[in-house]
């Protein structure tokens, strides 16, 4: 289990990289979205925001609309962003759940497996 | 017309999962049906045998994938049981003569070139949400997109020779030909059928997520059974002349009971099998244009299929999967293949496309030298020493003409893709190839037979 704190702290390493990343942004050009984060364990939620191709920072509690959501233990959350854990292979064993439309399912799954080879 | 061996109200061409499916949907209408198929067995593409040394190898369509909700539901009625495909361990990237391990969906020993891999394939499969699986011709750019080869896109929207190394391997891997070969248009169409290009290429989560314990052609065996004698083996259709009043279908019979021809008179036909097949029948009065066009532009891909069985599945000890992506040489893509109860060590895998063709000269000795030499670059050396090697070459399957499906490239949906379905008089069109969903599979076959069944209950009416 990981609490809100440590899930936060791996969320802003993840975002560092991210950020860094020219293919990453090209990936997000003109994606602006809203995802939900919800630990399937502990109840918490978070909300990330996607806009002009930046990652903005973390916020706890599930704000706003999401366009996207994301469910998975705080553990995975936490691995996910410390780059521990091979988010495709998690999101296609059923361990992450991602709900929304098709084109952004696909982008959160290609994202995150960009970040995870990035490192 | 003239004199005939038998009447019913349709006779169905090909006794595939399409006309099998086709034939059951008629049948429970309440028609009259006979189903005529040019080979000894049923299931088409589909074929489980039993080789010599006891192992049970599909030789052609094999996985059930997430949403493939008719075969799923199919096997259940047959009582087949479906198991995973063994995933455990690593997978082996072979690029460049070297050996590199990795998990997931993308060989990972380049970093770079893997994420452009990622980024490419994201860019395709956004755009393949946009394309119709029904009417790709319908796209407002499908013109544009059907012009270009997949090579050509990939050419320009990938940044590194490692995705359009990659993305040209699950070319090879899924259509059985190249990315030069094919439509862009087509390659989109096919993949969103599926849901995505994503979708085709995974293992877990995609086509070949699961296996059917004692192979995938049982089910083709009991509707057969089912359908009982309506079901004449050894029967190619080599004729069908038609009119407003129905059509006299023309079969060679080659088996024993040899009394050719041998002609049976229908109100309805449903052509089962690929354009490619379907163009060697001789059309009485002509198909329009387009159709007889499209059967001409509709090319099978290219694919031998090798099994290499082992006394057991030695490379998981090593922890490897089995799982092959190459760049070069014969196989360039491999799976486990070994039965649920791991008796043998069963390693399958592809040869494709250019590859292919050219190994024609090599003959089988040649292929399985090249191959067996691969994978124990991959394996090490007990891989050179299988038990058994066999392979299952559908460029030179008359009644198939390759394999796994159609490859259409550049102009050919967007000239004739509007005559794929479009019965002509009483002539339906099934066949994976027409399929909306999971075209190329055995779930798009299924779904070709609903719909072409569909549409003679609609122009009969139900039987008594």
């Amino acid at each position: 289990m990981a609490t809100a704190e440590e899930i936060a702290e791996a969320y802003a390493d993840w975002q560092g990289r991210c950020n860094g990343n020219a293919r990453l942004a090209r990936m997000l050009r003109g994606w602006d979205r809203t995802v939900h984060l919800v630990a399937t364990d502990t109840g918490d939620g978070f909300t990330i925001s996607v806009a002009g191709s930046v990652l903005a920072d973390l916020r706890h509690g599930l704000v706003d609309r999401p366009d996207l959501v994301v469910s998975a233990t705080s553990e995975d959350f936490a691995d996910l962003f410390w780059g521990d854990l091979n988010p495709s292979d998690k999101y296609v064993s059923g361990e992450i759940v991602l709900a929304g439309s098709s084109e952004d399912v696909l982008r959160l799954d290609a994202m995150s497996m960009v970040a995870f080879l990035d490192q | 017309m003239a004199r005939v061996d038998r009447t019913a109200d349709v006779v169905v061409a090909g006794a595939g999962y399409a006309g099998l499916q086709a034939a059951r949907d008629l049948v429970v209408a309440g028609l009259d049906v006979v189903v005529l198929e040019a080979r000894d067995r049923v299931g088409g593409r589909v074929f489980t045998e039993r080789t010599a040394s006891g192992a049970v190898v599909d030789h052609g369509g094999q996985w059930i994938g997430p949403t493939q909700d008719r075969l799923r539901a199919l096997a259940g009625a047959c009582g087949v049981t479906v198991f995973p495909t063994w995933v455990t361990g690593a997978n082996l990237e072979v690029r460049e003569g070297e050996v590199h391990p990795f998990t997931g969906l993308i060989p990972t020993s380049d970093a770079d070139g893997s994420a452009d891999t990622v980024a490419t394939l994201l860019d395709f499969d956004l755009l393949a949400q946009e394309v119709s699986p029904t009417e790709p011709w319908g796209h407002p750019r499908a013109a544009e997109l059907d012009a270009s080869t997949v090579a050509e896109w990939v050419a320009a929207a990938a940044e590194t020779s490692v995705a359009r190394s990659l993305l040209a391997t699950a070319t090879l891997a899924v259509f059985g030909c190249g990315p030069d070969e094919l439509s862009l248009l087509y390659a989109l169409a096919y993949a969103r059928s599926g849901g995505s290009m994503s979708a085709l290429i995974r293992t877990t989560g995609g086509a070949q997520e699961e296996r059917f314990a004692g192979g995938a052609q049982q089910m083709a065996e009991q509707l057969a059974g089912a359908l009982g004698d309506r079901v004449v083996l050894d029967a190619p259709v080599v004729a069908v002349e038609y009119g407003p009043d129905g059509t006299t279908v023309t079969a060679h019979r080659t088996g024993p009971e040899r009394r050719e021809p041998w002609r049976v008179g229908a109100r309805r036909l449903v052509v089962a099998m690929p354009p490619a097949t379907q163009g060697r029948i001789a059309f009485d009065p002509p198909l329009p244009g387009a159709r007889d066009q499209l059967a001409q532009r509709a090319p099978m891909g290219s694919v031998t299929k090798v099994h290499a069985v082992y006394d057991r599945p030695f490379w998981r000890d090593a922890g490897l999967s089995g799982q092959v992506v190459a760049d070069r040489g014969h196989l360039r893509a491999t799976f486990d293949d070994s039965p649920v109860d791991g008796s043998h060590g069963i390693l399958v895998g592809f040869i494709a496309g250019g590859v292919d063709r050219a190994s024609e000269a090599a003959g089988p000795e040649g292929r399985r030298a090249a191959c067996l030499e691969e994978l124990s670059r991959a394996f090490g050396s007990e891989a050179a020493r299988p038990v058994e090697f066999v392979e299952q070459r559908w460029s030179a399957e008359p009644f198939s003409r390759g394999g796994p499906v159609a490859c259409l490239g550049p102009g050919v949906l967007t000239g004739c893709g509007a005559s794929l379905r479009t019965p002509v008089g009483p002539v339906h069109w099934a066949g994976t190839e027409t399929a909306s969903v999971w075209t190329g599979y055995i779930e798009g076959a299924l779904e070709s037979g609903e719909r072409a069944a569909a549409e003679v209950v609609a122009a009969l009416g139900a039987g008594a």
